[in-house]
């Protein structure tokens, strides 16, 4: 008994140890990032590049103090409605294509497919006429209508599978305690594909986090752009400031790293659980 | 005529889940097709763009480019950078999936590290990898030049192959954790007994994961594979910024080459043509995928 | 399989046609939309809101216009806004909105403005870009209005990048052109004199080379810079954008090749823009540059103690001087409010302000009515520039300049990076430059 125990301790130890190693080899372009925002830009061009910085400085940082409320407020609120708007539309059609006969469903999933072909840069300009036609330019209707183009599709074709993996009689045994439809749907199907909500959640959360197109393209006022606008200002005639760039990209993911983070806990945690075994 | 009463009704609540989401994403992006379409047949130039009659050309919008060495060229070297991107991601990110599946105490909390490089803007990654890339002071050709591999400094994005690798790599390392998280779920969903059925029938590690992970993982590893394709097929932030196509048209793609004939060339009616190629492809690819999903159906 | 393919074409010209004739159905939902969207936006709003498009009026009864530079607002933005402020103050009738974007940015906002019709009242361009979004129908054609100016005087070349096909689309704000940079501590020390000629420069570069630091730093990039770049190069050796594959034009090519491969030049320039190649020059590594005077506010901030000096981008050995003329033209945009626009551009480019603001930002006041030679005598950076200017060339103009430049830049790239020789590359890039009218 205390033999398979310390083999398993062992084993634990290795296995954390390939883990750590893994990470450091991957997860150097973002320790690159890190340390590079703390550097003078000319450390950053100097001859042999330096592994930790000489001169460790927050300039590049506290530069970028002045703009962030204004940014970051704009960030939240187009991640944040993007994200409500694609869960509310992308979760249900997920789960009506995996639970019900439905004629046509090989056409809605091509739909779903062939809506997400298209990168952002090339359906900028027709986008734009709707935009304008609707009159919500320069608003954060516009990023946030069209971030959620990006995660509909991509949200429906990966809940898709999990929905029709849950086991049906759940359901059925709902039904015949007097569930309809939609209580069945809110009470089972969401509980029980929780984890893989909140992934989705999260996913979408991360698309319009990270868009810079569409919010350049449609909101032409400073005071309605996002956070990663602000990479275009270090990227001018004046060149590439890599420090700038580096710290802001810290700054960027900071917010999407502790949600994740934390959730990532959930959505393991739930994925492990009994209720998908049945 | 039970039965069928029952399936209208089904139908009818499963159009109330699905159709709202159909409809928006036909009013977004349905519009944008029809109207790359559209333009794609018209004389579109800089001198016709803001007039309302353009003549219809037929085809030699799509004549002109598949004339258009650099177009060719691009279309070979998104095929190139998708099977490449598409192999080391979803192996390395199978690799890892299957890695930290296993239970120990850092699992978790390192592959919930790993995630993040998915989560950077894709700007701030291509310009991280350009500066890692360079020649004179690149962190790369130091670490290589002080382990001995190379004598001389790589001029990375300074020629064609070695340009498309790195593209290749930034992608890959942008994807890795998509696929990762994606077949996590997916082994997560596979209940425990089937193993613990496997075993007691003397089934060795290697037979489980042929026969039990992989067929039961098969939805989901085509749903990864297939949107792993259009995520790199169209992809544009990254070469656009990382190495513009360069140098010269190395690592020019479908979708940075529909960019540029559009909006730096003004050439609006082949750069329509230009993405609709790229959607053509992509369009196969899904069509292909629809017949794979027809006979995984648990329903 | 079929049957779904049919009914998807149909699904999809459906949604079309309801996107593009149902304006009305549209406008009724939108209205709420820009409602609700316009309560979260309230709070950002100033007093000075504007749409773009044509000018409407404020509560005060002034006409509100919009104006979209592409300065980016750390450097030169600040003093364009101060102008703008300085001109709303002045009188009482128009009030000026300035809006920074991007370069790259606000020319993608103008080629979307021609279809969709959002353009701002008045915008900045690129001078050779000038024709080509002219061509597009992005600006309104002044010519009228100008001739009646009694206050026009431009310099020829930078007039002349404003008219497309006799007709004046637009008035000049600010020039520039390249000049040699040079790091004096550098060249002290190698104890050599400022190159004036090709053989100077190479010999320069040779002795200046060393493990740490380049001789030379320049942009050959894939874009419109890349041209800028090559063409005083190009000019002084007797070359032409019309005759690429002369001796002249190939001498050039030939000469920058060279000094790449003898290792005077980082071949990294094939990816780098004017600003990398700063940014090289700034941190000690490379002695010298190709740049221009825009780059002097960068230099004060990322090497305040930097000792270095401009000199003309040396000639052929048999050759000329030659530069090349930059800058930015000023416009008013199609469906604007034309009469409010034209009162501002006058003022901001009429004598006094032109100097004033061109002095700022690092440009040369296009007018010939501003002596800029005399202007910066005591400055021993700028007038060098502004001894060159007057015989800058400027580039087309022509409305298919864009797909020129693309001929020109990707040669050098091809030569740069060793996929052509010198040969092949000019005469090709001389069939893509014949075959453009032909298309």
């Amino acid at each position: 008994m205390k033999n398979i125990h310390l083999t398993y301790r062992h084993k634990n130890i290795l296995l954390s140890a390939a883990a750590v190693i893994i990470a450091c080899i991957f997860l150097f372009p973002l320790y690159w990032i890190v340390v590079n925002s703390f550097k003078l830009d000319s450390e950053i061009f100097a001859k042999t590049p330096t592994l930790w910085p000489e001169n460790f400085t927050l300039k590049a940082y506290k530069d970028q103090l002045g703009s962030l409320s204004v940014t970051m407020k704009n960030s939240v609120i187009i991640a944040v409605g993007s994200m409500l708007l694609s869960l509310c539309l992308s979760v249900p059609a997920a789960y009506g294509l995996a639970r019900y006969k439905v004629r046509g469903m090989k056409l809605f999933v091509l739909i779903f497919l062939i809506t997400q072909m298209l990168p952002a840069s090339l359906v900028l300009t027709p986008l734009f006429l709707i935009f304008s036609k609707l009159g919500i330019l320069n608003s954060y209707w516009a990023p946030i209508l069209s971030t959620a183009t990006i995660s509909i599709p991509f949200i429906v074709l990966m809940l898709r599978p999990g929905f029709l993996s849950m086991p049906k009689e759940l359901e059925d045994a709902a039904k015949i305690d007097g569930c309809n439809a939609l209580t069945s749907f809110f009470r089972i199907a969401i509980p029980i594909s929780k984890p893989t909500v909140i992934t989705a959640a999260c996913f979408s959360f991360v698309f319009a986090w990270n868009d810079l197109a569409y919010s350049m393209t449609f909101n032409t006022k400073e005071v309605m752009r996002p956070m990663t606008s602000a990479i275009y200002t270090f990227m001018n005639q004046y060149g590439t400031k890599w420090n700038s760039i580096m710290a802001y990209g810290v700054l960027l993911i900071l917010p999407s790293c502790i949600i994740f983070v934390t959730m990532q806990k959930h959505i393991v945690e739930g994925m492990t659980s009994g209720s998908v075994k049945g | 005529m039970q039965s069928n009463k029952r399936e209208k009704r089904e139908q009818i609540l499963g159009y109330f889940f699905i159709v709202p989401a159909v409809i928006y994403m036909l009013t977004f992006i349905g519009y944008p097709i029809a109207y790359n379409w559209m333009i794609s047949f018209q004389d579109v130039t800089a001198k016709t763009l803001g007039s309302a009659a353009r003549d219809f050309v037929g085809f030699d919008n799509y004549k002109l480019i598949f004339m258009d060495l650099t177009f060719r060229k691009a279309l070979l070297h998104t095929f190139v950078y998708t099977v490449g991107c598409l192999i080391i991601q979803f192996s390395l990110g199978f690799l890892f999936a299957m890695f930290f599946a296993k239970k120990f105490t850092l699992s978790k909390a390192i592959r919930g590290f790993i995630v993040i490089s998915w989560m950077l803007p894709v700007t701030v990654t291509a310009l991280v990898f350009k500066f890692m890339f360079a020649e004179s002071n690149g962190i790369i050709n130091a670490i290589l030049m002080n382990l001995h591999i190379i004598e001389q400094p790589i001029g990375w994005l300074l020629q064609g192959n070695t340009a498309m690798l790195g593209l290749i790599i930034a992608n890959s390392w942008v994807g890795i954790p998509f696929n990762m998280l994606l077949l996590t779920t997916g082994l997560n969903n596979i209940p425990g007994d089937i193993y613990e059925a496997a075993s007691i029938d003397g089934a060795s590690g290697t037979q489980k994961f042929f026969k039990i992970t992989i067929p039961l993982l098969k939805p989901t590893i085509m749903s990864v594979l297939v949107l792993g394709f259009v995520l790199t097929f169209k992809v544009f932030d990254l070469v656009y910024v990382m190495t513009g196509g360069g140098p010269v048209d190395a690592t020019e793609v479908l979708s940075t080459y529909s960019y540029k004939l559009s909006f730096q060339l003004f050439h609006f009616g082949e750069g329509a043509a230009a993405a609709n190629v790229l959607f053509v492809c992509l369009f196969l690819v899904a069509l292909v995928y629809l017949k794979t999903i027809s006979k995984d159906e648990v329903i | 399989m079929k049957k779904s393919i049919a009914l998807l074409t149909a699904l999809a010209m459906v949604a079309g046609t309801l996107m593009a004739c149902g304006s009305s159905t549209a406008s009724t939902s939108g209205e709420k939309a820009t409602e609700a969207a316009g309560n979260t936006a309230a709070e950002n709003e100033n007093a000075a809101s504007t749409d773009s498009g044509s000018g409407t009026t404020s509560a005060d009864g002034r006409t509100e216009i919009t104006f979209w530079h592409y300065m980016s607002e750390d450097k030169e933005g600040k003093y364009v806004n101060q102008a703008v402020e300085e001109f709303n103050n002045a009188q009482d009738e128009i009030y000026v909105t300035a809006q920074y974007l991007p370069r790259d940015e606000l020319m993608k906002q103008y080629t979307i403005g021609v279809v969709s019709g959002e353009l701002p009242d008045c915008g900045m361009v690129d001078n050779p870009d000038h024709n080509s979004y002219a061509s597009m129908g992005v600006f309104e054609d002044i010519t009228d209005l100008y001739n009646s100016w009694e206050d026009a005087s431009f310099m020829e070349g930078s007039i002349n990048s404003c008219y497309y096909e006799g007709k004046l689309y637009g008035l000049p704000w600010g020039n520039n052109c390249l000049g040699l940079f040079y790091n004096k501590e550098m060249l002290d020390a190698a104890g050599i004199a400022v190159p004036t000629t090709w053989s100077e420069l190479e010999a320069a570069c040779e002795k200046l080379t060393t493990d740490t630091c380049k001789g030379l730093a320049i942009s050959a990039i894939g874009n419109e810079e890349g041209t800028f770049q090559y063409m005083p190069w190009l000019l002084s050796s007797g070359g032409s954008v019309t005759d690429l594959t002369s001796e002249g034009s190939k001498e050039s090519m030939s000469y920058l090749y060279g000094l790449i491969e003898k290792g005077y030049i980082s071949r990294e320039c094939v990816n780098w823009t004017q600003a990398d190649a700063e940014k090289q020059f700034a941190a000690g590594q490379a002695a010298m540059m190709i740049n221009g005077p825009w780059q002097f506010s960068g230099l004060a901030d990322d090497a305040p103690d930097l000792a270095y000096g401009v000199a003309k981008v040396p000639k052929a050995d048999n050759g000329e001087y030659a530069s090349v003329l930059g800058g930015e033209n000023v416009a008013i945009c199609t469906g604007a409010n034309v009469e409010a626009s034209w009162k501002f551009l006058t003022w901001i480019t009429s004598k006094e302000k032109s100097q004033d603001i061109c002095k700022s930002i690092g440009r040369f006041s296009p007018r010939a009515d501003v002596n800029v030679q005399e202007m910066f005598a005591d400055d021993p950076l700028s007038s060098v520039f502004a001894e060159v200017m007057p015989s800058a060339q400027s580039r087309g103009p022509s409305p298919d300049w864009p797909e020129i430049s693309a001929a020109i830049y990707t040669a050098q790239q091809e030569v740069f990076t060793g996929q052509k020789d010198v040969d092949t590359a000019m005469t090709d890039a001389q069939a893509k430059i014949d075959a453009i009218g032909s298309k």
